[in-house]
């Protein structure tokens, strides 16, 4: 295994995470300047490849496992990891569904929302999956405390976006005029933001188990699938809404 | 009796009725202290329905113990990895972990519900014997037209369900599917999905038929979101269930079986899954933005709120469409997994008809506007979505051209397997060739909304997998059970349905030739319909009566029928070379695959070694 040590798997995770932070800079500099959507697009789609590729470990599909034994823990650990990938992309086509829900409806226009608080969600999220990577990346190396801090930063940031799109996002809106049933725009930027906000509550559920279960020594270095899936499936989250948040708040002219 | 009563189909049936109970009076509740109208016409409100419903489906799969295992883990438990069931029939009115014992839940529940849909059909089909209304109000008569639809849609989709879990692991030689929890998981938010779908006719019905359209679905009786949810509850059963069986085939194939190695029947249940695991999400999406529209006023397919109705029509169809697939690239694939073995002659083309189930999933998955040619879409989408769905008639044309090589100059059996098999072939056919033209445009603004539809789409569902159903149960009866079904019965029940499912679909298509439109409860007599219709009700009346005798005959076969524990069709099938009823963990020697799988006739070849040397029987 590529177990190389600890200080240098939390330098690659902060060089990521430099990465994803200047990319989303970039981006809100590019809508407020420019606002060419392709450019945009290019963004997201690089952000979203370096979350995948580093903090999910999707190269982990590529395994070369023929001669394990099948009832092998390993074996059925990426037997698991499959699982939650195609379970991903399952979920993938009910937020594609809305994506591309959101263009037929609004086309290249936009409800006129808080640049602010959404700049600011997004960066939570984002430091969030950060966090996530360094908790999930302790506890390869049998730190515990390190997995400990990692998995609670990363749910206050958690509950921080949530409350920050439910608790101000949702009321400024509706006091904006944006509201469920006023428009159509109203109601897609209601349906997107809330069935993401499903999702991370979900994560959040995930990740307090894991915590749960991690802090009472259930998990180990090696078999450790809970913590993993937990990340995946946060990082997934945060993939999800790299490309919500230009969707709802970068592309288009405002209505 | 008390077996039964302590079941977990019994516990999770009363756990339904509690939590939708529960749910109600709990919306209600805070209706009341909101000040808003606590009750309505069916007693609760529209949302303490649908929030009941919620909740009783979930307590359903709860109350069943379905999900206990997955709790113990979250709790940091282990759980051992298998669980034994008990000897008798109770276990398949448990919760089991066994594909087998799963799989024929599923085909068991596929039975019951198409038994339902067909009942439903003969009521409507009754009215529709002669002009003008004799037995039923116009909002009952769609109702059941559109509760036919949709149940015998959830019907086959539960029965390719069965199918698949019950013969796929057998066939690559694992023990079980790769989640074997979430397999039941899986089964069991299905009976819930069920009574979500049956309780429309106490809510009022619905009157838009099985594809929902808002508007009129945005304002049809709350049955309507009963509708929606059933569907979108079902719908898990299916996206999970494809996840599962596609993480099965790629971790658990036997030693030896590459490939281009695999029975035919899991290229076809690999094609089917993509599609379930995948595009499912569209349509459950779809309902669900009609149940917000309906419950908070979010306009997404509402013109007056700047919404569009013509969104809903991609979304529902970038499911439907492929969804036919799913029912018939399994069926399709059955008739390639039997044929062979009738005709013993090896499967002619074997790469070619594997590609091509992948080949009409992905362009499936291309071609769902063509529903749309009449509904305002935009115009220029409407050539690229004709040649696209012409298309799909290549990879199924390769489908045809290998049964006729692999038929001919064969010395061809027929057992009522195969007699189900050709059956199947022919209506399919039918089904096929009346495509083209609803997938042109210009005769399709014709056809579009007429009995010809009916017709066409009711072939290719009866060829496509009823027929094929039927072949495997008639084929894998003997695995399951150990008895063999009463031949005579078998080919009573082929020589009734056949000929009078034919009548019923040709007379279909030649009324909406002429003008019928579908989905009407009535008709000018001055068509000249009456006697057509007439004929097509007797017909459905002869198709009832040969299920009946399928029934009688499963019934009568399960008690008793004659011992059959060898290879009874002489197939070169791993699971055919144990004796039936298969073991519990299915092989215990395993196997190895050391040739090809079809390759009847050819003297020495040999298709699976068991470790112990035995190998499956010469040819
Ligand atoms: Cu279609």
């Amino acid at each position: 295994m590529e177990h190389s040590n600890k200080t240098e798997v939390f330098r690659q995770g902060m060089i990521i995470f430099i990465f994803l932070a200047v990319l989303t800079a970039l981006e809100f500099f590019v809508a407020v300047a420019v606002g060419a959507v392709v450019l945009l697009a290019i963004i997201a789609v690089v952000k979203v490849a370096l979350v995948m590729y580093y903090y999910m470990h999707i190269y982990k599909l590529n395994t070369k496992d023929e001669q394990l034994d099948r009832h092998s823990y390993e074996y059925k650990l990426n037997t698991r990891r499959l699982g939650l990938w195609l379970f991903l992309l399952s979920d993938t086509f009910v937020f594609g569904g809305l994506f591309v829900s959101r263009f037929n409806l609004l086309g290249l226009t936009r409800p006129d929302l808080n640049q602010l608080l959404g700049l600011t969600v997004t960066s939570v999220l984002l430091l969030s999956s950060f966090f996530m990577n360094r908790a999930e990346a302790s506890m390869e190396h049998g730190d515990r405390k390190g997995f400990i801090i990692g998995i609670v930063a990363t749910l206050i940031l958690g509950v921080g976006f949530l409350a920050g799109v439910l608790g101000v996002e949702w009321p400024n809106a509706i006091r904006a005029g944006v509201t469920p049933s006023a428009s159509a725009a109203g109601a897609i930027f209601f349906m997107m933001t809330g069935m993401h906000a499903f999702h991370v509550l979900t994560g959040v559920i995930f990740l307090s188990i894991v915590l749960r279960n991690g802090s009472r020594g259930i998990y180990s270095p090696e078999k450790h699938w809970g913590v993993e899936a937990a990340a995946i499936y946060w990082h997934f989250v945060d993939v999800v809404w790299i490309f919500f948040y230009p969707a709802l708040y970068l592309i288009g002219k405002l209505i | 009796m008390k077996k039964f009563l302590t079941s977990a189909l019994v516990r999770g049936l009363l756990w339904q009725a509690i939590g939708w109970l529960l749910g109600a009076l709990f919306v209600t509740g805070i209706r009341f202290l909101m000040g808003m109208n606590p009750f309505d016409q069916f007693f609760f409100t529209e949302p303490a329905w649908v929030f009941g419903a919620l909740v009783g489906a979930i307590s359903f799969v709860a109350g069943t113990g379905a999900m206990s295992d997955w709790f113990k883990w979250a709790k940091g438990e282990e759980t051992p990895e298998h669980r034994e069931d008990p000897p008798g029939w109770e276990k398949y009115l448990n919760v089991s972990l066994d594909h087998k014992v799963i799989g024929i839940q599923y085909t068991v529940t596929a039975l019951i519900l198409m038994c339902i849909g067909g009942v439903f059909a003969m009521i409507f089909r009754t009215e529709l014997a002669h002009s003008g209304l004799q037995i039923l109000t116009l909002q009952e008569y769609n109702t059941f037209m559109s509760l036919h639809g949709i149940v015998m849609i959830v019907g086959i989709l539960v029965g390719v369900a069965g199918v698949m879990n019950y013969l796929v692991p057998m066939m690559i030689g694992a023990d079980d599917m790769s989640f074997p929890r979430l397999n039941a998981f899986s089964f069991w938010v299905v009976p819930p999905a069920a009574i979500l779908l049956l309780s429309t006719l106490a809510l009022g019905g619905f009157d838009t038929g099985w594809t929902g359209y808002p508007p009129l679905s945005a304002r049809a009786p709350v049955g309507m979101q009963m509708f929606f949810m059933g569907v979108a509850v079902a719908g898990w059963s299916s996206i999970l269930g494809g996840l599962n069986l596609i993480a099965t085939v790629l971790r658990m194939r036997t030693k030896g079986m590459t490939a281009f190695r695999m029975p035919i029947f899991i290229w076809a249940a690999i094609a089917t899954s993509i599609i379930t695991l995948t595009a499912t999400q569209l349509i459950g999406l779809a309902f669900q933005m009609v149940m917000f529209q309906r419950l908070l006023g979010m306009g997404f397919f509402d013109p007056a709120k700047g919404g569009n109705p013509i969104l809903f029509q991609h979304l529902f169809w970038f499911y439907s469409h492929p969804a036919v697939y799913v029912f018939v690239l399994p069926g399709l694939g059955l008739i390639s997994e039997l044929m062979p073995v009738f005709v013993r002659k090896p499967l002619f083309g074997y790469r070619f008809v594997a590609m091509s189930s992948l080949g009409i999933a992905l362009v499936g998955f291309l071609v769902w506007a063509h529903h749309m040619f009449t509904s305002g879409m935009n115009e220029y989408l409407r050539v690229p979505f004709m040649y696209s769905t012409l298309l799909v008639a290549v990879p199924t044309g390769v489908k045809f051209f290998s049964w006729v090589a692999t038929l001919w100059k064969g010395k061809v059996e027929t057992p009522t397997p195969m007699l189900f098999v050709v059956g199947g072939i022919v209506v399919f056919l039918l089904g096929g060739l009346s495509g083209p033209p609803n997938a042109t445009v210009a005769t399709d603004l014709h056809l579009h909304d007429t009995y010809w539809i009916v017709g066409h789409f009711h072939d290719t569902m009866f060829g496509g997998y009823v027929f094929p159903f039927f072949a495997a149960i008639y084929y894998w009866f003997p695995k399951a059970t150990g008895k063999r079904m009463n031949e005579t019965l078998g080919k009573i029940h082929f020589w009734l349905m056949t000929p009078a499912f034919l009548t019923l679909t040709l007379l279909m298509m030649r009324v909406g030739l002429l003008g019928m439109r579908r989905r009407v409860a009535d008709y000018d007599p001055a068509l000249g319909f009456d006697n057509y219709h007439l004929i097509m009700t007797i017909a459905g009346y002869l198709i009832a009566i040969s299920i009946a005798i399928f029934l009688y005959n499963l019934y009568m076969s399960l008690k008793h029928g004659e011992t059959a524990t060898g290879n009874v069709w002489n197939s070169r099938s791993p699971e055919w070379q144990v004796p039936s009823p298969m073991p519990v963990h299915n092989y215990d020697i395993p196997f190895e695959v050391v040739g090809e799988p079809y390759d009847y006739g050819l003297p020495g070849s040999v298709y699976v070694r068991f470790a112990d040397g035995g190998q499956s029987t010469k040819h």
